[in-house]
């Protein structure tokens, strides 16, 4: 029982979660506005759509492979399905929704032909339909940002499921949005956790070989995962919009190597078969804590890349460590 | 005769198809635009062109060798870029200055490198990790370093490294052709280049056979680093300033240009002559479109295609060969 509370103590989520209470009371001594309700709730404004990513590439690493088309798969959707809306007049939430998971999946599914029919390692497969994806909506469906959204998806962006107001008389509300990376996390765990499917991607991850053998249909298991990943990037994409009230071809282009690395220090192992939900949540949260606040510490903008830089590596230094660490450790 | 015979055999698949592909596009090119195509003009705008990120893919072929991958090129490039323009203006802009700011970008771009290479080979990082962190880490130095804004100001004589010429033949592509034949002799004619290809075809059996993975793996990521410090050079000399957010397209450009030239991604096979006929190829297609006047942004689509139909290509060959 000691020995199982130790462990719980010294896992690799819980020294994220030492990382950011650390910082944040370092945050709260330099500046005492940090603590408050206004905090949480723009920490949570801003964690949300690199919530929404990082679930689904976790779900991609414990598989052992990796996706970094996602951002050019959510410009895409969002943007083709935007211009789609406008010509044709159409104006419903659902409908929006619908279509960019429906385009998410399409290249969710080209994703997982190249993979798993093509043999084609995930990295170089996914790259080439990122730049693919990204060049066809520059190339094809135009450059231009488009602010004037659909009424009725417009409205998406003012409904709050609470608001608070301080003191100073300034409001802050919480999107009714936020909910979308709480199901997403919610189902992640219920699937990783208590389903066939998702002992089935952990296995894949460990080794492939011998998921096929003990019965796992590998093929059919990652054209869940790469479906189910671009669906979200869609999904993921259209929900940005709404918060940015803006339609952007690229504007997403490049988040891909922070949300990586947010799975990464939340204990995944790029080599596949590890990673939590909650460990996820952490990394992302920790990211986004220091792209926010680092400002308040008195750090200057210039500075701040730099300082995640040095966060990322050395976060996953001691993810690494530990992982040879156990590696390494006598088993029983 | 005889020796051309088998030089040609032994040439793979992947080469002829580049050459082919370069061919091709000369020819196709001839007959619609001959004048500003196949024009001196344009001729050496693409040898001034393809040099910057054709040594950054050089850098990228040797991680992949390897085994592993360098994505913080980039960033290794702008920062070194960086650190050598400031000397040079801290030193007045003598030619002197520009001597000490070239070896400086270049020393900063080994130190880099093998800080990487310390963090693979030593802790055991996967490589796509450290380099990713690498890549914000070095963007990030280089931020901190201007704080934002390119630094501008460079002695007019550095400008000439990559904009000028001799003999009408662009200097970039001097340098470029010097650091191929480096490349390709370090890894054919040294101890080091059979290291390194054992050691990415498979890392334990190179282990017990008696070869210094950790030391091997520093060498490999120190040169890339340097690689990417001769980048940054002629990136900076280029537009003639640094910044640490400049060609932030290549990373996917010189692993595209990387898979494309023959290099297996997961380590142990890689061609100096693979690379640099897709670096040419890429050039050419890129020079082609613009003469087309065709949009910018379809080049970006174009090489997705052509790196998957690539893959896709050679999974069909080597299917084949298992058959047969």
């Amino acid at each position: 029982m000691n020995n199982k509370i130790k462990n719980v103590l010294t896992s690799n989520e819980m020294i994220v979660a030492y990382i950011i209470i650390g910082l944040s009371i370092l945050i709260g001594c330099v500046n005492s506005a940090f603590f408050g309700v206004s905090t949480l709730v723009s920490l949570s404004r801003s964690m949300l759509v690199m919530l929404i990513f990082a679930v689904c590439e976790m779900v991609v690493i414990i598989s052992g492979g990796i996706d970094v088309s996602f951002p050019a798969v959510a410009c895409i959707s969002l943007y083709a399905t935007i211009r789609f809306m406008l010509a044709s007049g159409i104006d419903s939430p659902l409908f929006a929704f619908a279509m960019a998971a429906v385009i998410g999946i399409s290249f969710g599914a080209f994703n997982a032909f190249l993979i798993c029919k093509m043999k084609i390692p995930p990295l170089i497969a996914t790259l080439g339909v990122s730049s693919v994806a990204n060049g066809g909506t520059l190339a094809f469906l135009g450059t231009k940002e488009i602010s004037n959204i659909p009424e009725h998806v417009d409205k998406l962006s003012q409904i709050f499921i609470f608001t608070y107001t301080n003191a100073g008389g300034i409001k802050y509300s919480l999107t009714v949005l936020f909910l979308i990376p709480v199901i997403v996390c919610i189902g992640a765990y219920i699937i990783l956790k208590y389903t066939m499917l998702g002992r089935g991607i952990y296995a894949i991850g460990g080794d492939k070989n011998a998921a096929r053998i003990a019965g796992f249909n590998v093929t059919k298991i990652q054209f869940i995962i790469y479906m189910t990943v671009g669906c979200f990037a869609g999904i993921g994409g259209m929900t940005y919009m709404i918060l940015m009230r803006q339609a952007s071809p690229q504007v997403l282009m490049g988040s891909e190597m922070m949300v990586i690395a947010a799975v990464v220090m939340g204990g995944a192992r790029i080599t596949g078969g590890h990673g939590s939900v909650f460990g996820t949540i952490l990394g992302v949260g920790l990211i986004t804590l220091v792209q926010n606040n680092l400002i308040m510490l008195g750090v200057p903008t210039h500075f701040q890349t730099l300082v995640v830089g040095l966060i990322i590596v050395i976060g996953i230094s001691i993810t690494s460590l530990r992982a040879k660490k156990i590696a390494n450790s006598a088993k029983v | 005769m005889d020796k051309l015979k088998t030089s040609l055999k032994n040439t793979d698949k992947n080469t002829t198809a580049l050459f082919g592909i370069a061919v091709l596009i000369f020819v196709i090119m001839g007959i619609l635009a001959p004048r500003s195509f196949l024009g001196i003009k344009n001729l050496q705008g693409m040898c001034v062109q393809f040099p910057e990120f054709g040594i950054l893919a050089f850098g990228m072929m040797l991680a992949m060798i390897s085994g592993g991958i360098d994505l913080s090129l980039v960033g290794i490039a702008n920062f070194a870029g960086i650190v050598g323009a400031v000397l040079m203006i801290r030193m007045g802009g003598s030619n002197f200055s520009i001597v000490i700011g070239i070896a400086a970008a270049i020393l900063v771009g080994a130190l880099c490198g093998v800080f990487n290479g310390f963090l693979i080979g030593y802790l055991q990082i996967p490589a796509m990790l450290v380099t990713l962190g690498g890549l914000q880490l070095y963007t990030g130095l280089g931020l901190a370093i201007t704080k934002g804004p390119a630094i501008i100001g460079l002695p007019p004589a550095f400008n000439l490294i990559a904009n000028g010429t001799l003999l009408n033949i662009p200097v970039a592509l001097f340098i470029f052709v010097i650091a191929a034949v480096v490349v390709s002799f370090l890894l054919k004619s040294t101890v080091y280049g059979q290291h390194v290809s054992f050691m990415g075809t498979n890392a334990t059996a190179a282990r017990y056979s008696g070869i210094n993975n950790l030391k091997v793996t520093i060498y490999t990521y120190g040169l890339s680093g340097i690689l990417g410090g001769i980048g940054g050079i002629l990136m900076a000399s280029h537009y003639n300033s640094a910044k640490s957010d400049y060609g932030s397209s290549y990373t996917l450009l010189t692993l595209l240009i990387v898979v494309l030239g023959g290099t297996n991604p997961d380590g142990g096979r890689g061609r100096v002559i693979g690379v640099t006929l897709s670096v040419i190829v890429l050039q050419l297609v890129s020079s082609a479109f613009n003469i087309l006047r065709v949009n910018g942004f379809i080049k970006t689509f174009v090489w997705g295609i052509i790196l998957l139909a690539i893959m896709i290509g050679t999974h069909f060959i080597e299917k084949n060969k298992q058959r047969s």
